[in-house]
């Protein structure tokens, strides 16, 4: 593996990211739509469960934040899949990057750009919403860190089992929008049923927001996110190795337009 | 440069490779003909690392290429069949890429695009989204990025399809040139004439196998004989038959060293049945009539699969 071989593919990714920056104002805009409108309900749910001093801004800010994070596992198989489309995936295969170049190539600018967002969302939710960080910051970075990873590894898995462009639209939207309604992103897992309670640690946003939950309303610190961190790493590790397994470099895959 | 021997591979029961030896020395062009299905893109898709052989070897340099295909991939550059460039970025941004996976770093790598762009006829085409570009251009494009980095050894799979006549010429130079640099070149393609301008070597591939190679004029010599190809409305006349006659459906083509004079003889001879005649073709002595001396069958993009009847 060469790092500037690598480096050649990623800063072209992001070239091409940025010729159609669409995608990127959907991810940081809508959350801030949805913050917007979703804050006054989580202020009343809060304060009925008892939360005192609750803004709403707990829940609605990490909560878009990841949601929209999820929404973006599509985005990173498809920097694989217009490769088939452009038919350049046999050129980048039959050039000097290796597998690995490839890869961290692709990877890298998918986990940047899911890493941004997040952080611009939090930081423009205190300005914005009044989000504020009342235990560590460094906690609330680990997490964001943490459930980036996640996020960017099931992206790989989805991309490594769809065969076309829209299998990986279809499994993406279903996988984040599980995500976001299961793992708490969009209601507290406290208010949804018994039965929704008992799954929803098996998503990486439900750790992500318990992680955020400890260092907003909680005010831990570095100490209280030890855990969501450690399962989201975990979470990582095990999408990362089944993406490894199920990915095959030279499966032709069908992208529709 | 390359050295393959008796390379093999099947697609479930369909025998794409069936021992495939083919050389290419260092300043060599090597036109790897062949009908669809012949096993022209198999092969330079092994060559280059994208799919694995059943048996054989692939020697690229002094580099095992079926057990190292990353080191050999270093030696190489590959324009696939099919177009592969990025449509959303620059005609220079494409090029930049590969250039900067090759190893080619900055002022080098200034000078090789400008260079390249230059042979193209690409250099007031830099600047411009490569998915805006004629299909003539996008295809010089494609082929200039396989050759940016000068490769070693330089696979082309029917580089030419689709190109107009000036973008076939600036390509068939380039290529020309580059192997006068030293480079070995693979060029399949299905345009016989193309071989004599690239002063090729010849490998005809046919069902998966190598059934002729070498010098143009060698082959030419050993298997190349003028044919009267006729076309019927129906059954090929019996009058007709006879030693090294080929028949295949309503055509039939009867060998010859004397064309002219063997087609005044053969519509004398099928009578009432000249009604029937739909088409009459001479056919000097070149590659085709290789290609139909040794198969039966007339050489085209989409040549049937078997001969239906050798005659004798």
């Amino acid at each position: 593996m060469s790092w500037r071989v690598s480096a050649a593919i990623i800063r072209h990714e992001f070239r091409i990211m940025l010729k159609d920056p669409s995608t990127i104002l959907f991810i940081l805009f809508m959350p801030l739509v949805m913050t917007a409108l979703m804050k006054p309900l989580y202020q009343s749910a809060l304060s009925a469960r008892g939360v005192s001093g609750a803004t709403g801004a707990e829940q609605a800010v990490p909560g878009m934040a990841v949601a929209f994070a999820a929404f973006g596992v599509g985005f990173s198989g498809f920097a694989f899949f217009r490769e088939h489309g452009w038919g350049t995936w046999e050129r980048l295969r039959a050039s000097a990057a290796t597998s690995a170049d490839i890869m961290t190539g692709k990877l890298v600018p998918a986990f940047s750009l899911t890493l941004i967002q997040m952080a611009a969302l939090l930081a423009l939710g205190v300005p914005l919403f009044g989000f504020a960080v009342a235990g560590s910051v460094l906690g609330l970075a680990a997490v964001v860190v943490a459930v980036t990873l996640a996020l960017t590894a099931f992206g790989m898995t989805v991309t490594a089992i769809s065969r076309t462009s829209q299998q990986l639209n279809a499994l993406g939207s279903l996988g984040s929008m599980l995500f976001g309604i299961i793992g708490g992103a969009f209601v507290p897992v406290a208010f949804m049923p018994a039965w929704a309670r008992a799954i929803a640690p098996a998503t990486p946003t439900y750790w992500a927001m318990r992680g955020f939950r400890s260092v907003t309303l909680d005010a831990g610190g570095l100490g209280s996110v030890a855990l969501p961190v450690v399962v989201l790493l975990g979470m990582a590790a095990l999408f990362g190795a089944i993406a490894a397994m199920k990915f095959r470099f030279e499966e032709t895959r069908i992208y529709f337009g | 440069m390359l050295v393959v021997r008796d390379l093999r591979k099947t697609y479930g029961t369909t025998i794409a490779l069936a021992g495939v030896d083919v050389d290419a020395a260092p300043g060599e062009v090597v036109a790897l003909l062949g009908p669809n299905g012949a096993g022209k893109t198999t092969l330079v898709s092994i060559i280059a690392g994208l799919r694995r052989a059943d048996s054989g070897s692939v020697t690229v340099g002094d580099v095992d290429a079926l057990a190292h295909p990353q080191r050999a991939r270093e030696l190489l550059g590959l324009a696939p069949q099919d177009l592969g460039i990025y449509p959303i970025v620059s005609v220079v941004q494409n090029l930049r890429l590969f250039g900067e996976i090759a190893g080619l770093r900055r002022r080098e790598l200034d000078q090789r695009i400008t260079d390249v762009a230059a042979a193209l006829s690409l250099d007031g085409l830099l600047g411009r989204l490569a998915g805006t570009l004629s299909g003539g251009e996008k295809r010089r494009l494609h082929t200039a990025i396989a050759l940016l980095h000068r490769p070693r050894l330089l696979l082309l799979d029917e580089a030419t399809t689709g190109a107009d006549v000036a973008t076939r010429g600036d390509l068939l130079g380039v290529v020309r040139r580059l192997a006068d640099d030293g480079a070995a070149v693979v060029y399949s393609t299905h345009y016989m004439e193309e071989v004599a301008s690239l002063r090729a070597r010849v490998t005809i591939l046919d069902h998966g196998t190598v059934i002729a190679k070498g010098p143009l004029d060698q082959l030419l010599a050993a298997h190349a004989s003028a044919f009267v190809e006729m076309v019927f409305d129906g059954p090929v006349p019996a009058v007709l038959l006879g030693d090294g006659v080929t028949v295949e459906g309503s055509t039939v083509r009867l060998p010859t060293a004397d064309p002219g004079h063997s087609a005044a003889a053969a519509l004398a001879t099928i009578g009432a049945d000249a009604s029937r005649l739909r088409a009459l073709e001479i056919v000097e002595p070149n590659l085709e009539s290789v290609y139909v001396t040794l198969t039966g069958r007339r050489y085209s993009e989409n040549a049937p699969e078997d001969a239906d009847v050798m005659a004798s």
